[in-house]
């Protein structure tokens, strides 16, 4: 009777939700766990409500069960700091929603966040699974709030809003970056004493009628004092880096740093204070900021004990080769583990995503490979989101077919 | 001495009219010095060097497998295998792969250097819709940081040319990736110069914005066509200047005009057109355009539409250099195909070219060809490695008219070369080794063949 009525449950969820419908089972496979159980050959994995629900069980039973033949699968790979789904064609204006000059800590894009853009079936080729998309602000320091979203293209494909906020520190066109600093240590100040005084009021009942409620922007940085939302810092420079790790001390911050371009001159204080880095692997050119940045500064940071986060940096529509610049980072000296955890586990760590690992309870973003995951030659097979298969099908393959049909008639009429 | 025998003649007939018309004798010809910053490039010393069991690609679409290179004084002198020479350097490369330089044709390196700086950013004489009359060579810094990077991911030879602002942004010129504190100790010798067009969004914004001509697709083609139209006359007037000299009158020189000496070049042949044109539609018009004032409409660059035109390209002997995947940055660039090159390449008397147009990208063309050749492989292509480098080494060389020197590993050729310690076509790819003219440039295990920009010398 138990088990019947087990059963009825689960059709009755079966049909609420059809998409998490069946379990699915991935044999013989090259698990790339990126958990301390690293790479597990031959290995299954199985799916249910869009979850793994177990690793290498005794006996595999699931609805769908797919022979991988011995290739790779990975976590799905995690997109940072870009403006997927925010904007379409850089240079179209009325399609760029990602800045606004009005723009401050309270701006939130994910309401912009449009998942039917032509770039996201693209960047799936990539075997990207889940992307960190942030506003590209206004004239304010603060320049808002970071979302997650998940790469199905679905109206439901915003995971997490308000998952981090956006500060730019550094090299300015006009001014000295010596101001935005001290702003930035004066506002988190002030928010401070705010919110102390508040307290202290707040214990004498007296008062309560004149507490007043705090600011939508105090809320906010509210929550970076309290270490519940991360702050993601633009910065290249050491100085501005090592300002940034005294504020992180001061404030207990949970912070991250995006740039850090001359990261290597401070690896040890990096190390030391925790802090992840969001980098561009293939920077090497110098600016006044990182003069020493190098194809080797990925290892160098790596192997100095500081979390690195791989991020295609410049316009968002070539996502797609953040593997690639995994690549480039192995060949310049990281272990091809590191490299993973660059552009899977670590990314999910600094913004507390459920995702980036193939482990039981995570979700079941994972990719299959034709071979190794970084290499040109190497295509996405099979990818789930959520436990739910996902094509690489984009527009640029219907532009292919279409101008390399056989057709009798203009290539218009070709579909 | 019968060859020599029309032209005594000319010089009697000429010194015979000349006596007719003795009251009018000719003052000394004007002649426009066509060369006035000429390349002061020497090879780097060098010795001869064998490189032995390597897998060579040719660039002339073969591969050769355990194959060796003998390079003397410079040149290429053979190509073979179980190849010998007592006196030349033996380089062992099995397991190793060996191709010829890399050619970028389309760079801005010097022209938009690292650290990009204002006070550096000498790319786009956005001042007036033809500027014809600049060349990119007298803005080029050549203590720009990223040839050197350039030079480490294989390039020996790359244009520079000035940017797309304009119609006509103005000439560009080609150089040897090697190290010189002159734009001119880097220039190569007999390499013609490029003219840089450019259509589509950019003129029209940037001049449109000002709200001066052109500010439609219209407007550029309006601009190109009285531009070329004035081109004409000048070359007219010059030619009968010379005619008229050469018949012994004492013609009126014309009266010198840098802007069309350059459209002028190009309306001789001398100068090549390479023109900044993304879509199909446009590329098919500039064509045309060549058609009308007689010259040839040249490379195609960022030719992203290429593709849908693939058939006419190759008829009418274009070259389009394309990236592999660059895209949605403008509407221009909306209809990438990751197969452009090969879509391209497939045609019969095609040229397909891969160009960066980027600092970083130039450090990794190779990869660049990797990604379309897998791409279009997996989409029912044939291409294999032998094919693909070509298109960044013989083909880039014949848009940029280097063809006879530079470009494949043959004998006779400059011995410009890469050996690379994989596949080049693998993401973890490297170049060890990298020769210009016989002389090594760069060698990724020896710091004596690592050059340093000064820019960077003493830097902390």
């Amino acid at each position: 009777m138990t088990l019947f009525k087990s059963s009825v449950i689960a059709l009755a969820l079966t049909c609420a939700t059809p998409a998490f419908a069946d379990s699915l089972a991935i044999t013989n496979a090259t698990v790339h766990t990126v958990t301390e159980q690293g790479v597990l050959t031959q290995a299954t994995v199985v799916i249910e409500d869009g979850k793994i629900i177990a690793i290498n069980p005794e006996t595999v039973m699931a609805d769908n069960i797919i022979d991988a033949m011995g290739k790779n699968l990975t976590p799905g790979l995690i997109g940072s700091f870009n403006h997927l789904g925010l904007v379409e064609v850089s240079a179209v204006s009325s399609t760029r929603d990602a800045g606004d000059k009005d723009a401050d800590i309270t701006f939130d894009a994910s309401a912009a966040f449009n998942p039917f853009s032509s770039l996201i079936p693209y960047s799936r080729k990539g075997g990207i699974t889940t992307n960190l998309v942030v506003p590209y602000g206004g004239d304010k320091m603060f320049k808002g709030q970071a979302f997650i979203a998940n790469l199905t293209g679905e109206l439901d494909s915003i995971v997490e809003r308000n998952a981090a906020v956006i500060v730019e520190l550094g090299a300015k066109r006009k001014g000295s970056r010596a101001l935005e600093i001290q702003q930035l240590r004066n506002k988190l100040e002030d928010v401070q004493k705010a919110l102390a005084k508040a307290a202290e009021k707040s214990d004498n009942k007296d008062d309560e009628k004149t507490a007043k409620e705090p600011k939508r922007d105090e809320k906010i940085i509210n929550a970076l004092l309290a270490g519940e939302t991360p702050l993601i810092a633009y910065a290249e420079r050491a100085t501005d880096i090592m300002a940034l790790l005294a504020l992180k001390k001061d404030f207990a911050l949970d912070l991250v740093i995006y740039g850090a371009g001359d990261a290597i001159r401070v690896v040890n204080q990096l190390a030391e204070a925790k802090v992840p880095v969001i980098i561009g692997a293939i920077e090497n050119l110098p600016n006044f900021d990182a003069l020493q940045v190098s194809l080797e500064s990925a290892a160098q940071l790596v192997n100095a004990g500081v979390t690195v986060i791989f991020s295609v940096r410049g316009d968002t529509h070539n996502l797609y080769q953040l593997r690639y610049d995994a690549g480039i980072a192995v060949a310049n000296g990281m272990n091809k583990t590191q490299a993973l955890a660059a552009i899977t586990a670590n990314a999910a760590d600094a913004f507390d995503l459920n995702a980036g690992r193939i482990a039981i309870g995570k979700r079941a973003d994972l990719v299959l490979w034709s071979g190794d995951p970084f290499e040109l030659s190497t295509q996405v097979e099979k990818m789930w989101i959520e436990g739910i298969e996902y094509s690489t099908d984009s527009r640029q393959d219907a532009l292919r077919k279409r101008y390399t049909a056989e057709a009798d008639l203009p290539r218009a009429y070709v579909k | 001495m019968q060859k020599m025998a029309p032209s005594l003649l000319m010089v009697a007939l000429s010194m015979g009219i000349s006596a007719c018309n003795s009251s009018e004798s000719q003052d000394e010809k004007v002649v426009i010095n066509k060369n006035p910053y000429p390349s002061t490039y020497h090879p780097l010393a060098s010795q001869p060097t064998l490189i032995r069991h390597a897998t060579v690609l040719t660039g002339t679409g073969k591969r050769l497998d355990n194959a060796d290179v003998l390079m003397e004084q410079g040149k290429i002198v053979q190509v073979g295998t179980n190849l010998s020479a007592s006196q030349a350097q033996v380089v062992e490369a099995e397991g190793k792969w060996l191709t010829p330089g890399i050619i970028d044709v389309h760079s801005h390196l010097g022209v938009y250097p690292s650290p990009s700086a204002e006070s550096h950013a000498d790319v786009n004489e956005a001042t007036q819709p033809n500027s014809s009359e600049v060349w990119a060579e007298h803005s080029i810094w050549p203590q720009d940081p990223g040839f050197h990077q350039a030079r480490a991911g294989g390039i020996t030879t790359l244009q520079i040319l000035p940017g797309s602002a304009n119609l006509f942004g103005g000439r560009g010129v080609t150089l040897r990736n090697v190290p010189s504190p002159t734009m001119q100790g880097m220039k190569f010798p007999e390499a013609p110069y490029g003219l840089k067009m450019a259509c589509g969004e950019n003129p029209k914004r940037v001049y449109g914005g000002k709200k001066i001509a052109p500010s439609t697709r219209m407007g550029n083609m309006a601009g190109y066509r009285m531009a070329w139209a004035e081109a004409v006359e000048y070359k007219r007037a010059w030619d009968k200047y010379e005619t008229d000299y050469a018949a012994g009158k004492n013609p009126e020189v014309p009266t010198r005009d840098i802007e069309l000496d350059t459209l002028k070049g190009v309306l001789d042949g001398e100068i090549l057109i390479h023109n900044h044109c993304y879509k199909a539609e446009e590329m098919a018009m500039m064509i045309d355009l060549g058609k009308e004032f007689g010259y040839h409409s040249g490379t195609f660059h960022h030719a992203i539409e290429a593709y849908k035109i693939a058939d006419k390209l190759a008829e009418n002997g274009n070259c389009a250099a394309m990236w592999p995947d660059w895209w949605g940055f403008k509407m221009e660039a909306y209809d990438m195909v990751q197969e452009n090159v090969a879509i391209v390449d497939a045609q019969k008397n095609s040229c397909a070219v891969v160009h960066s147009d980027s600092a970083t990208t130039i450090q990794r063309l190779n990869q660049e060809v990797g990604k379309v050749m897998y791409r279009a492989n997996e989409h029912g292509f044939d291409i294999k490695p032998q094919h693909a480098i070509t298109w960044i080494t013989a083909n880039a060389a014949k848009s940029l008219g280097i063809a006879d020197k530079t470009g494949s590993l043959e004998p006779g050729k400059n011995a410009d070369l890469v050996l690379w310690n994989d596949n080049p076509f693998s993401v973890y790819a490297q170049a060890e080794q990298v020769f210009v003219d016989g002389a090594k440039v760069y060698d990724r295990f020896d710091e004596k063949y690592q050059a340093q920009s000064d820019f960077m010398l003493g830097q902390r």
